[in-house]
This record gives C-alpha cells, sequence and structure tokens, in this order.
C-alpha cells in the first residue's frame, strides 16, 4: 500500500512537471509576433465644412474641427479585450469632451456566448454601432437622428452576444440593458413665459427649456437584436437583421413617455472584382411613444446604394424618410450623394449634397469632410 | 436482435463516415493550396480570399466569421497582410482559433523577411508593413517554411494522425525541389534582368531568380501613380533600357499601359496566388505561369 501510495505521488510529480514543462516552453510553432505589451494607440480628426441655405441653421455655412478622437485598444487578458476611446465632438456649436466608448469585451464566456461591459454604442440596427469617422456618409441618416438624437445612441451597461452553432449560415443574437442619462433641463432668463399670477395679473417669468432638444431613449434601456448572414454567391451576401429598443424618453419627467423602438435592416453587397464593390442598405425603423395623452406611432427608413469603383474611390446615394418624434408630426425626404475619395484604410476625404423637403420646405446642404486617422485603430466587425 | 445489430452497424458506418476531418480556413488560396497537400484527405480546406483578391484590402463578412466558427484551424498569412482577419477571429469566438493558441498558425514564422523597415515608420512612406515585405510566399523556396508552420498546427490538432501529414509533406516538398529546380534553370539567363513591377510585391520572387526591380509604378506602396511619377519612370525605362512591366492582376493596367507605349515595353500581368486566373489553378502554376510571361517578354 505504501508503495502504492509513493508510485501515485511520483506519478503525480511527473504529471505536474510535465505540464510545467509544456507550459513554460516556447510557443506552438507557426506563431510570430513581437513581445510587447503596449496597446494600440491612434488618433482620428473630422474635420467638416458644412453649407446649406436654411437661414434659420446656426451652424452653416462653417468649416472647422468637427471631432477629435483618441483609442487606446488592446487585450487585458486571454480573450479579454479592452477598448478606450475619448472623444471631443461639436455640438451646437461648442465643443464637449465625453467618453465616447469604454468597454471590456469577453470574447468568448463559453462557446459562442461573448460579452461586453461599460460604455458602449448600442447595437441597433447597421449604422448606430458606426462611429461618425467610419459612416460611409457625411451626415446620419433622418431617421436614426430623429428618433437617437445627433449622436450615436450609446448607454452604460453590458450586452451578451450568441453565435448559434447548429445552423447552417451565421445568425447571431444578442440582449443588452443600459442606463442612460437623460436630456438635462434649466431655466433661462433669455426664455420667458407670460402667466397669470394669483391676482389674475399678468407676470413675466423664466420658462423651462430643453438644454437639448434631441429625442431620444434614456433611463433603463433593453435591447434586442438578431442578424444573419447569407452567402448567396461566391462573392454576394445578404444579411438581415432584427432589433428592438424598450425604455423611457430621454425628457421622461416632463413627457412621462415610454418608448419602444422596432428596426429592420437588409444589406445586399456584391463584389464583382478584387476592388469594386456594390452596396445596397436599407434600414427601417418604427417608433412608439406612449405619453399619458396617447400613444405616437412614428416611422422612418433610408435606403443607402454605394459603388464602390476601385480602391480609391466610393459613389453613393441615399434615399430618407423621416417622421419625427413628437406630437406635431412632421415628414422629411432626402436625397444625398456622396463621393469619397479613399487615402488609408482610416483617412478619406468627401464630397456630399444633399436636397430635404422638410414639410414642403425646400433645403440644400453641402459637406466637404476630411477624415484621417493616425495609428493602428479598428473597430468591431460590422 | 438482428435488427438491433443492423442499426448498431449503420450507426457505426455512419459514424465512421462523419468522421472528423480537421477544418482549416486559410487566409489565402495559396495557404489553402499548401494545407491541403500536407493534410491530404484528413483535412477540409476553406480559403478566405480567392486568387484574384488583393490581400491588402479582403473586407470581413459574417459568413467568414462562420467558416471560422466551425474550424479547427486557422493559418493566415501574417506580418499585418491580413489584418482583417484578427476581426474575424475574435467574432467568430472559436477559442481553438485565438492567437497563441493550438489551432492558431502564422504561415509567415521563420521566414527570411525582406524589406524591414527601421528606425521610425509612418504613413508618409505609403501602406508601409513594419515586420518586413510581407509577399513572402512569391519565393516558392519559402513554402517549405508555410509547409512546415502548417504541419506543426495539424499535428498539434489531430497528433495521431503526424504519420500522415510528415509523408504529405515530405512529397510536397519534393515536388517543390524538382520545380524549384527546373524554374531556376529557366530563369538563369535572365539573371540581372531589369524590371519595374507595379507594388513592391516581387522582392523574393525577385531575389529568387536574380531579377533587378529597378521602380515601381506606385511611387510609395499603395499609392496610385501620378502623372510626374509616370513621367520619370518612363525616363529612367529609356534611360536604362527597361523592358519589362510585371504587374498584378488586379491592379490597373492604365499606368502600366501606358509607360509600355511610351517605352515599348511588355507588360507581363501575373495572377499571385492560386485561382487568380483561368489557368493559374495551383500555387505552382503561379510560378509556372509568372516564368512563361517574362519569357515571352524578356523574348521580344
Amino acid at each position: 500500500m505504501k508503495k502504492l501510495l509513493l508510485l501515485s505521488a511520483a506519478v503525480l510529480v511527473f504529471a505536474a512537471g510535465a505540464n510545467a514543462q509544456e507550459s513554460a516552453g516556447t510557443p506552438p510553432q507557426g506563431m510570430r509576433g513581437t513581445p510587447a505589451n503596449l496597446p494600440d494607440v491612434s488618433a482620428l480628426g473630422n474635420i467638416t465644412g458644412y453649407l446649406s441655405d436654411d437661414r434659420a441653421d446656426t451652424g452653416r455655412n462653417e468649416l472647422g474641427i468637427n471631432e477629435v478622437e483618441t483609442a487606446f485598444q488592446g487585450y487585458i487578458y486571454p480573450e479579454m479585450r479592452a477598448d478606450l476611446i475619448l472623444a471631443i465632438h461639436k455640438h451646437d456649436g461648442k465643443y464637449e469632451s465625453e467618453i465616447c466608448e469604454a468597454k471590456a469585451s469577453f470574447l468568448r464566456l463559453a462557446e459562442g456566448l461573448s460579452g461586453e461591459m461599460g460604455k458602449i454604442h448600442l447595437d441597433f440596427g447597421r449604422i448606430n454601432k458606426l462611429h461618425s469617422h467610419h459612416l460611409p456618409m457625411a451626415d446620419r441618416p433622418q431617421v436614426l437622428a430623429n428618433f437617437f438624437g445627433d449622436h450615436e445612441l450609446a448607454g452604460q451597461g453590458g450586452t451578451l452576444k450568441y453565435l448559434l452553432p447548429f445552423i447552417p449560415f451565421y445568425t447571431q443574437v444578442q440582449a443588452g440593458f443600459w442606463t442612460m442619462a437623460g436630456h438635462e433641463h434649466g431655466v433661462s432668463a433669455d426664455n420667458t413665459a407670460d402667466v397669470l399670477d394669483t391676482s389674475l395679473s399678468t407676470v413675466t417669468v423664466p420658462a423651462l427649456i430643453h438644454e437639448d432638444a434631441d429625442f431620444s431613449p434614456a433611463g433603463k434601456v433593453y435591447t434586442a437584436r438578431l442578424n444573419s448572414s447569407f452567402e448567396l454567391a461566391d462573392k454576394t451576401e445578404l444579411e438581415l437583421g432584427l432589433s428592438g429598443l424598450k425604455g423611457r424618453g430621454a425628457h421622461y419627467e416632463e413627457h412621462m413617455d415610454n418608448v419602444e423602438v422596432t428596426g429592420v435592416d437588409l444589406t445586399l453587397r456584391l463584389w464583382p472584382s478584387a476592388y469594386k464593390r456594390l452596396t445596397f442598405q436599407n434600414e427601417w425603423l418604427h417608433l412608439k411613444r406612449e405619453v399619458p395623452a396617447g400613444t405616437l406611432n412614428r416611422d422612418g427608413f433610408y435606403s443607402f446604394l454605394n459603388y464602390r469603383a476601385d480602391k480609391y474611390w466610393d459613389f453613393g446615394a441615399r434615399f430618407d424618410y423621416a417622421e419625427n418624434a413628437w406630437p406635431g408630426i412632421s415628414y422629411e425626404r432626402a436625397l444625398s450623394g456622396i463621393v469619397t475619395r479613399h487615402l488609408t484604410e482610416t483617412s478619406y476625404w468627401r464630397l456630399q449634397y444633399k436636397h430635404r423637403n422638410l414639410d414642403g420646405k425646400n433645403i440644400n446642404e453641402g459637406w466637404l469632410q476630411v477624415s484621417f486617422g493616425i495609428g493602428p485603430h479598428s473597430h468591431e466587425l460590422e | 436482435m438482428k435488427k438491433l445489430i443492423l442499426a448498431s452497424a449503420a450507426l457505426a458506418f455512419w459514424a465512421g463516415a462523419a468522421r472528423a476531418e480537421i477544418k482549416v480556413v486559410t487566409a489565402s488560396s495559396d495557404l489553402r493550396y499548401i494545407c491541403e497537400r500536407v493534410g491530404g484527405a484528413e483535412v477540409k480546406v476553406e480559403s478566405l480570399s480567392s486568387g484574384d483578391q488583393d490581400l491588402h484590402m479582403v473586407e470581413p463578412r459574417p459568413s467568414m466569421v462562420f467558416k471560422l466558427k466551425k474550424a479547427d484551424m486557422v493559418v493566415r498569412v501574417g506580418l499585418d497582410l491580413d489584418m482583417w482577419m484578427d476581426s474575424l477571429i475574435n467574432a467568430a469566438k472559436n477559442g481553438r482559433l485565438f492567437y497563441g493558441q493550438p489551432g492558431y498558425v502564422d504561415a509567415s514564422a521563420g521566414v527570411p523577411l525582406l524589406e524591414k523597415p527601421e528606425g521610425k515608420v509612418d504613413a508618409s512612406m505609403g501602406d508601409i508593413h513594419i515586420y518586413g515585405n510581407p509577399h513572402y510566399w512569391l519565393d516558392p523556396a519559402n513554402s517549405k517554411i508555410m509547409a512546415g508552420n502548417i504541419l506543426a498546427g495539424l499535428k498539434r490538432a489531430a497528433p495521431e494522425k503526424a504519420a500522415v501529414f510528415d509523408a504529405n509533406y515530405g512529397a510536397f516538398v519534393r515536388e517543390l525541389d524538382v520545380k524549384l529546380a527546373g524554374w531556376e534553370a529557366r530563369m538563369a539567363k535572365y539573371k540581372g534582368l531589369k524590371v519595374i513591377t507595379y507594388h513592391s510585391s516581387w522582392p523574393y520572387f525577385a531575389r529568387r531568380f536574380g531579377l533587378d526591380v529597378a521602380g515601381h509604378v506606385e511611387p510609395k506602396p499603395g499609392i496610385p501613380p501620378s502623372a510626374s511619377h509616370l513621367d520619370g519612370l518612363m525616363k529612367k525605362m529609356k534611360a536604362e533600357n527597361i523592358k519589362v512591366i510585371l504587374t498584378e492582376s488586379y491592379y490597373p493596367r492604365k499606368g502600366p499601359d501606358f509607360l509600355a507605349g511610351k517605352t515599348g515595353a511588355a507588360v507581363v500581368t501575373a495572377a499571385v496566388s492560386a485561382g487568380g486566373a483561368k489557368d493559374v489553378k495551383t500555387y505552382f502554376d503561379v510560378f509556372d505561369r509568372v516564368i512563361e510571361g517574362l519569357e515571352k517578354a524578356a523574348g521580344k
């Protein structure tokens, strides 16, 4: 018995030694890389010139830096990444700094399951997740601006993603829970209202105003998305997505509104040759906004057709239809033409013309955009 | 009882038929070819790019994520040429394929590199690769190293089949040696031949066969040619009597055709990967066709 115990102990020691030897040995053949424990550090700038014949537009006919973004990205643990993306961007003529995204990504929690935590651009539809410098257009489609605000809809929280294993094509499901700050309200002596006092005399008082009149979901927000991709032919891919969001409005204290947004997206991409690519991308969103007085139902969509003619040039056209999120409904239709000249993966210049019709009022707008990147910069696969 | 035995036999047959072949995803069609040669019947290989694509510019797609999700092994070109592979591997969430895991193979490991930049590297130098020129597969001798890396990966994936892989590797190397000797014999008379290439894709090929790359149609890697650059190149070609322009099949012909029209040089359009042209089906065909093209052009 004693011999058996000694033998077992010796086997255990040998096994442990063998394991230690294996893990301390050289990396498996077929690996290369210079050891350097540094994150990828990058910076991006977005210079935008904007022209408009709408005299009410206070931001028109200006050229200047619109956004600066810095990113620190890298692995923090095997199968765990961190991305810190800090930005200073122009909003209503003022520069504001913000944490654009700051997230830890768990690339593999279990087979096919991954997760992200932190401040993240919500994975809703095709475009919301993209940073503005990564868009194939100078402005965001109007339906997204009307339902989500001027910038990407971002929340603090987490999401779980599951890549379905048992079906013969790419399908991923995900669900997230987020908190988003509501819009700030305040009073200003410049904004006044005439009211009757207790003696029924008229007095002028500062009025409650919105510092930011954008509509967007806020508070506790739940999201879900299902997206699939079908390889129709060797160089043709069809992608379908369904997105859902439930939360409150950004002005909940004032409007007591519960919000649901549903989205459907369809993208067809063809690669006829090495550099040529045709993209036909469509996204439809429906907003349901329940307020004490009733329910607002609003719709909007865009269709985007883009042709990459060669390694350097992209030509695009977009049609927008968007209703607003407010009780007084407005209808907007717009047609845009976009030309992009790529310099590198992260640098390009772009010209865009847009003709808008907002409730019968015609507006012409134009953009000149120069976007540049320094250093290795990457975003999650779109 | 008889039925039970029959059912068991059928099940066993089905299980045998569906025996696990090693699923491999490669970044390029050349790596697929080499992997199929080394893995033989034990592997099922898919390439994420076709032979007529520029490997710098492959666009990641969800269907590629799906292929990686099911794979036992991934083989990449490395040296930052296939950086698009990183986001795909992350999105696939396949633990076998992450960097450092047994299913991760970088085919460039151990390849002696050319044009390794020193000092500060930035975008003023064009689309420069910090680890060195990544077009190493265009020296056919490097395919022994690539195949060796693949062999090691396959042995990690299925150690019980090591003998089969070793035999296949040996057969591949023997065939390569015969072909390489033939190519070198054919190219011997062109040692020192000055050529212009479109992109800096050919230094490994040029070193192997003794060509002198005198300039590029691109002024810097990845930068399209300007009129002044083409003018300077045209003068250089006339002054140095350069009569061959070698261009990859996916690049535009406008610049090379302009130079050929002005200097009387011949343009050799070459597929740089297996499947890059109708008559380029395998990795070995790449060299057969390029050398044929150079022989014709130089013989003019």
